[in-house]
């Protein structure tokens, strides 16, 4: 990459090169007065993952475990650890990104030897990541995978790269893993609608959603990846646009939105990142499925079980999750969100969403439909 | 006109010898076709080293063994010694007479006991392949004397049917046996084993070995010095056999039996001896040569019911716990070895007896032993291997009902953080005594007397203490190692890192280095 960083990207870089620049200096100072350098790293057990009521989302507790060089069966994860941050600023130096298993290629050649599996490299991250509470995305590390899709009126800057959202051809504008470096540059949109499926993302494209709501159309490919939440996040939060989710009914569905709301467990380190508290679910409710008429199928005994889960989790401790989730247990029936179509494929934009977001918005609403 | 008596007693001695070694071939060591080989192999070797040692000269015996004309059970037996020789005129007596011989009459400590020697050897020779044993031999005098030996069994002597003379300057004697019936083994009872076994417990000895496949072994001597001869003296009837009485029976010079028990045994008075022989039911008065074996089982036991002073300890002769180490370090080339020559003990309220304990571990030691030959290794086995011997004379057979073998069962070798079933162990017992409680007359293993199992065990247990020191200090010694090899891996590049992430100089680790792992650095 030869092109000028963005402001936003210098921003981001020089963050992160601080925080590695402060464990390097620590780790020289301890062995510079001749005491074993160690490192304090936040807990990721599951003993330490605490669900944060005030900002609703999983944190990780006030648990760390210490990492000495002095000791024999740490060093070794200590000096792959510090093989890792150096790598990453060599990556963030150059401007470049890398992914996790081009990360674990790259271990092959150090001298502190390779890493067994990814698994092994991907801790190792994740263990720099809630010791300086950055995401591997700042660290010049990507996922595999690129974001989700997002349709509407915005647009985005990528370096000097101007892209906007409508005119990116049908499929909309593709979340890279490095959303955190693309600038905002306009927004027309007043609310981002999110769904689970692509068909339904392209049938509300077709249907001009995105132009009836004036509303940011994301199509999430199931479980989000961490760029679209990410992009979820900072749409929220930096430009002030309300987020819905519209999953299937089914328990896989509810909580494919409620990840996005309140994070996972596993990411507890990185949620005030990554969730989007205050996003609102108007997928396909229990409700739904019996004032609808919608067709169903019966629920599968892993549906059951997964439902029987939820019930208990904190996340889903609200009046509306466990009436909507004992309701489908109740009526023991699932539906997806395509099942609309039964009443025709404008069903779902002209009758249902504006129900929904009625729900959700009040009156202010009404009169666009 | 001959009675039948006489008849049956010519026929009788017509075959006296050779019916006698067959009927006693298994207390003789000739039992089986590896230990039959393994037998003439020991006595052969016994004889070779006594004869150096008499001499007062290092012992070096050359042992080959080859098949004869590719048949799987027909092989020659060469065994060279560099001793003093035989001087012409014994020839015939010492390789063609049973029961004949210069150690038989005189009680001491030694390792042959058996009473039949390198004869019975040349008998089985004879027996099997129907060749005679050919004897090499020159006193040093610059002429050497090529005899081919048979034993006439009609008149028990020896018979030389060829003989040539020949001039070499060369001293020593070669005895050349051919015997059929009989098989090679690396086996634990084949005469690897019995030779490396031989070197061990005498250090001073150097052999070299050649088996049937051309393999060559040389057991290095690891002392430069040829023990001290343990003095003849009597046997204490405590200590004797029936056979031993037997043998003096047929060596001495004494006319009646009580003339016999007072001169050749020792703590017997005239009036001892006379009593003995009431209690056994045996006249004082017969001649000794018509002993039977009965009456001297009878006077064994009479021996017991009278009370005589205890033999002196004196004149026990152990191989000494800093030759038992060199012997034990040169052949089995170990990690660690402790040896252990205990203070004399007396068994049965009396009887003299020295044990001496050696420890090796690692290396060579343990089963599985170096090389390999044209047969199987000592049967794959692993882990602890116990090594008996009696005067320095291996013990092969009959190990599990031996009293060093109940002594080191006994032990609860965990304590000791040894797993006899893996350990690279060898240990080694010997018990020196002019009086060895042999179970049997094959004299393969030592009885179940309290005083020797205690002692054994007392022995074992102290050198098992410190095979425990050398294991625990070994463990300590490879985890500092490794522990400061992590360090010096890891740590430079911890150090290396941390400085590029802060953009500084890297920082000199020798003094943390020093302190978590112990390094010195120059």
């Amino acid at each position: 990459m030869t092109r000028e960083a963005t402001s936003l990207e210098i921003k981001h870089r020089q963050r992160a090169l601080k925080a590695l620049a402060e464990l390097g200096m620590k780790i020289v100072e301890d062995i510079k007065n001749g005491q074993p350098p160690k490192l304090k790293i936040p807990s990721r057990s599951t003993s330490n993952i605490i669900y944060d009521k005030k900002n609703r989302y999983f944190v990780l507790g006030p648990h760390y475990s210490v990492r000495s060089a002095g000791s024999m069966k740490q060093i070794k994860k200590i000096a792959q650890l510090l093989c890792t941050a150096d790598f990453a600023r060599e990556l963030i130096e150059s401007g470049k990104f890398a992914t996790l298993r081009e990360m674990y290629y790259t271990a092959e050649g150090w001298e502190v030897g390779p890493f067994h599996d990814q698994s092994e490299s991907d801790a190792i991250i994740e263990d720099l990541e809630a010791t300086f509470g950055l995401k591997r995305e700042s660290l010049g590390l990507t996922p595999e995978e690129d974001g989700a899709a997002v349709y509407g009126q915005i647009v985005f800057r990528e370096g000097d790269v101007t892209i906007d959202a409508t005119k990116a051809g049908r499929g909309g504008y593709t979340i890279p893993p490095t959303i955190d470096d693309v600038e905002f540059v306009k927004c027309k949109a007043k609310r981002i609608i999110a769904v689970e499926t692509m068909g339904m993302y392209h049938r509300l494209i077709q249907e001009e959603a995105w132009k009836k709501f004036d509303a940011l159309i994301v199509g999430l490919k199931g479980q989000a990846a961490r760029a679209t939440r990410r992009f979820l996040k900072r749409a929220n939060e930096e430009l002030g646009l309300p987020v819905y989710l519209n999953c299937d009914g089914d328990p896989f569905g509810y909580h494919i939105g409620m990840v996005i709301i309140s994070g996972s467990a596993n990411l507890a380190y990185i949620n005030h990142e990554l969730a989007v508290p205050d996003a609102k679910y108007i997928g396909v409710t229990a409700s739904d499925i019996v004032n609808y008429k919608l067709p169903t199928d019966k629920l599968r005994e892993l549906d059951i079980a997964r439902l029987k889960q939820l019930l208990k989790d904190p996340r889903y401790n609200t009046e509306f999750w466990q009436y909507e989730i004992k309701k489908m247990l109740e009526i023991g029936r699932k539906a997806e969100q395509q099942a609309f179509a039964k009443y025709g494929l404008a069903y779902v934009v002209n009758e249902y969403l504006p129900a929904k977001l009625k729900e959700v918005e009040g009156q202010q609403f009404l009169g666009k439909v | 006109m001959k009675s039948l008596a006489d008849e049956i007693f010519a026929e009788f001695r017509e075959h006296s010898v050779s019916e006698f070694f067959r009927r006693n071939a298994a207390m003789l060591g000739y039992t089986g076709k590896i230990r039959s080989l393994t037998t003439i192999v020991h006595e052969a070797v016994t004889n070779a080293i006594d004869a150096a040692e008499e001499a007062g000269i290092l012992p070096k015996v050359n042992v080959i063994i080859k098949r004869v004309n590719d048949e799987p059970e027909h092989f020659k037996v060469i065994i060279e010694d560099n001793a003093s020789g035989i001087p012409e005129q014994y020839i015939p007596d010492v390789f063609g007479k049973m029961l004949a011989g210069t150690k038989l009459h005189r009680a001491m400590q030694q390792r042959g006991q058996q009473g039949i020697g390198i004869s019975g050897c040349v008998m089985f020779g004879q027996i099997t392949s129907g060749k005679p044993t050919t004897v090499i031999t020159s006193t040093g005098n610059g002429e050497v004397i090529r005899a081919d030996v048979m034993i006439d069994v009609d008149r028990n002597q020896g018979k030389i049917l060829n003989k040539e003379k020949f001039k070499e300057k060369w001293r020593g004697t070669r005895v050349e046996i051919e015997a059929k019936e009989v098989a090679y083994m690396r086996s634990r009872y084949g005469p690897f084993n019995y030779l490396r076994m031989t070197a061990i417990a005498n250090p001073h000895v150097k052999i070299t070995f050649v088996e049937p496949d051309g393999t060559l072994t040389v057991f290095e001597n690891a002392v430069n010095k040829v023990p001290e001869r343990p003095r003849p003296m009597p046997l204490h009837p405590w200590g004797i056999m029936s056979d031993d009485l037997l043998v003096l029976a047929k060596r001495t010079k004494a006319r009646t039996v009580s003339g016999l028990l007072s001169t050749e045994l020792s703590r017997v008075s005239k009036q001892k001896a006379e009593e003995v022989c009431r209690l056994a039911g045996v006249s004082p008065e017969k001649k000794p040569s018509e002993l039977t074996w009965e009456e001297a089982e009878k006077i064994v036991s009479a021996f017991k019911q009278v009370k005589l002073l205890a033999p002196p300890t004196s004149g026990l002769r152990p191989i000494g716990a800093a030759d038992l180490e060199n012997g034990m370090r040169q052949i089995l080339n170990p990690d660690f070895v402790y040896t252990v020559t205990r203070p004399p003990k007396v068994y049965r309220g009396g009887l003299p007896f020295i044990v001496e304990v050696g420890i090796a571990y690692g290396g060579n030691a343990g089963k599985a032993p170096e090389g390999k030959g044209d047969n199987e290794t000592m049967e794959g086995e692993v882990g602890m291997d116990l090594i008996r011997f009696a005067n320095r004379a291996p013990l092969i057979f009959d190990q599990g009902g031996c009293a060093i073998t109940a002594a080191a069962r006994s032990i609860d070798w965990r304590r000791y953080g040894v797993d006899i079933t893996n350990a690279p162990l060898t240990l080694f017992v010997n018990i020196s005594s002019a009086y060895v409680p042999y179970t049997s007359a094959g004299k393969q293993s030592i009885a179940d007397e309290p005083e020797i199992i205690n002692e054994t065990r007392t022995a074992i247990m102290e050198a098992a203490r410190e095979l425990k020191k050398f294991l625990y200090r070994r463990l300590k010694a490879k985890e500092r190692q490794e522990r400061a090899g992590i360090f010096e891996k890891f740590l430079p590049v911890v150090a290396r890192k941390a400085a590029r992430l802060a953009g500084v100089e890297e920082p000199d680790i020798k003094p943390l280095l020093k302190k978590i792992a112990g390094v010195e650095h120059d």
